[in-house]
């Protein structure tokens, strides 16, 4: 489809930002009106960059839980750990990526969690390096502002 | 929905004054966040012997709100402040019933000739930034000073030992209720809090509960005219009003400009005088890492309010999607420099 969806997004926020919602009465609809442009912005950004940051986010957890199966002791998480080992996503449907998503993050706070009951050195690089991981991937998932 | 509700209003109204008929004239919706409908009309009426035009607020439970809160607490908090002469508009009525409107709502005076900044607009202030930063904080610090068991606030929610705990169970519950998805980082926060508890409150305070730029007005000359949205309020440690008021969401893109005001050294100084307090640091970042992740617990119920269709308003989309990502960014970046 020409244009890309994200641009057909693009312009119906501008246009509801920009030039419907000034001509509305001051009020709750004006505001709306505005905030639903900005939500099609965001929209956008996602159709754009959603399935891209949901794959490399899941490569990411699947590569840093494979790690941490060396440093977890219990045999329990260590079982747990081994079913994602050699994973990766069949499908790049935004619903499939969400579902592989899910399940990893379930069991990274499982694992993070438990390192925290230990204070060694092992644990505590551990500990960073999933910390280095939530971090960029919070950063992937900010959205930007319109003009900002 | 506006000339539905109006006739209804008009005759609660003269109802509740004792007069034949109050006519309701331009009954329109604002904005007011998401947990309650906000509407502004004039009530005018013969009383007396003479007329009366009053404009005022109308804040109604929407058919579902985001977190619960108790509306007569809110309703209380207004009529003690103002009391107290703080900036707070004049509560009229209270209606705990359903019969009138559906739903149920209170009435307070509109404080007219205002503005209200939009947390994503940058330097909302302006010029008036100096002014708004010092009345800002300062009144934060006398609500931080007033003392529940005198302003009739003492049965509050909350509690008076361990406020710390008593907060994070709540908002961990709201979680635990509402995500639709696993929150690795919001779960890390609790258990750094729950791990790193912060030294006993210096006193017993009523909350604000959500104290931050964009809920209050403002005039022309930088007077704070109104402190809104009491719907939080509750018993609690001081300190979590302040952490809430000084995170970056509310600091309008300038995180070395809390609020969009004054500087984060300035805010702290002014909240300290006016409540005679003091703002340890090692307390006040327990507390603004307990407020970041009170605003990913409430995103993340805007989103479930939103995604079950319980409450589509756009603000909770935007809440629950932004500003959890905000938020998740927030946490991320200081629990990762204190936390491995």
């Amino acid at each position: 489809m020409r244009p890309e969806i994200d641009k057909i997004l693009q312009t119906t926020a501008a246009q509801l930002m920009m030039q419907i919602a000034p001509e509305l009465p001051p009020g709750y609809t004006q505001n709306s009106t505005g905030l639903i442009g900005m939500l099609l912005g965001f929209c956008a950004q996602e159709y754009e960059n959603g399935a891209e940051i949901r794959a490399r986010e899941n490569r990411e957890l699947r590569n840093l839980l494979a790690e941490m199966e060396g440093v977890v002791q219990d045999a329990k998480l260590r079982g747990k750990l081994g079913t994602v080992m050699g994973d990766s996503d069949a499908s790049l449907k935004i619903s499939d990526l969400n579902y592989s998503n899910a399940e990893l993050k379930t069991l990274l706070i499982e694992v993070q969690a438990f390192l925290e009951s230990r204070d060694d050195e092992k644990a505590r690089l551990a500990r960073r390096e999933i910390w280095a991981v939530l971090k960029a991937s919070a950063n992937e998932r900010d959205l930007k502002l319109p003009g900002m | 929905m506006n000339d539905d509700i109006s006739p209804r209003l008009g005759r609660y109204m003269a109802k509740m004054l004792g007069i034949p008929a109050v006519e309701i004239d331009g009954l329109s919706r604002i904005s007011g966040g998401a947990s309650r409908e906000t509407y502004r009309f004039a009530a005018r009426y013969y009383r007396d012997g003479r007329a009366h035009d009053r404009r005022l607020i109308l804040r109604r439970d929407p058919p579902a709100s985001l977190i619960d809160t108790e509306r007569s607490s809110e309703f209380r908090a207004y009529k003690a402040f103002h009391k107290l002469g703080l900036p707070v508009p004049e509560p009229i009525v209270l209606e705990l019933g359903t019969e009138a409107l559906d739903r149920p709502f209170f009435i307070m005076e509109e404080v007219q000739n205002c503005s209200v900044a939009s947390i994503l607009q940058p330097d909302p202030y302006g010029s008036l930034a100096t002014t708004i930063g010092y009345q800002f904080f300062t009144t934060l610090g006398k609500i931080a000073k007033a003392d529940p068991d005198k302003i009739g606030l003492s049965d509050l929610e909350g509690a008076r030992t361990e406020s710390w705990k008593h907060e994070v169970a709540r908002w961990e519950r709201e979680i635990d209720e509402d995500e639709r998805e696993p929150q690795p980082i919001a779960r890390a926060a609790i258990r750094w809090l729950k791990r790193n508890p912060p030294p006993p409150a210096q006193k017993v305070s009523v909350v604000h509960g959500d104290y931050r730029t964009g809920n209050f007005l403002y005039d022309s000359e930088g007077n704070v005219r109104a402190i809104l949205d009491w719907e939080m309020t509750h018993l609690g440690d001081p300190l979590e009003d302040l952490g809430w008021a000084l995170d970056p969401l509310w600091s309008h893109h300038n995180p070395a400009r809390p609020a969009g005001t004054v500087t984060r050294e300035h805010a702290i100084a002014f909240w300290e005088q006016a409540s005679g307090l003091k703002a340890e640091p090692r307390a006040l970042f327990w507390w603004e890492i307990f407020a970041s992740l009170k605003g990913l617990a409430i995103w993340i119920s805007a989103a479930r309010e939103y995604g079950d269709g319980r409450n589509t308003d756009p603000v909770n989309l935007f809440s629950g999607w932004y500003c959890t990502a905000f938020h998740n960014k927030v946490l991320a970046d200081r629990l990762s420099a204190v936390d491995a």
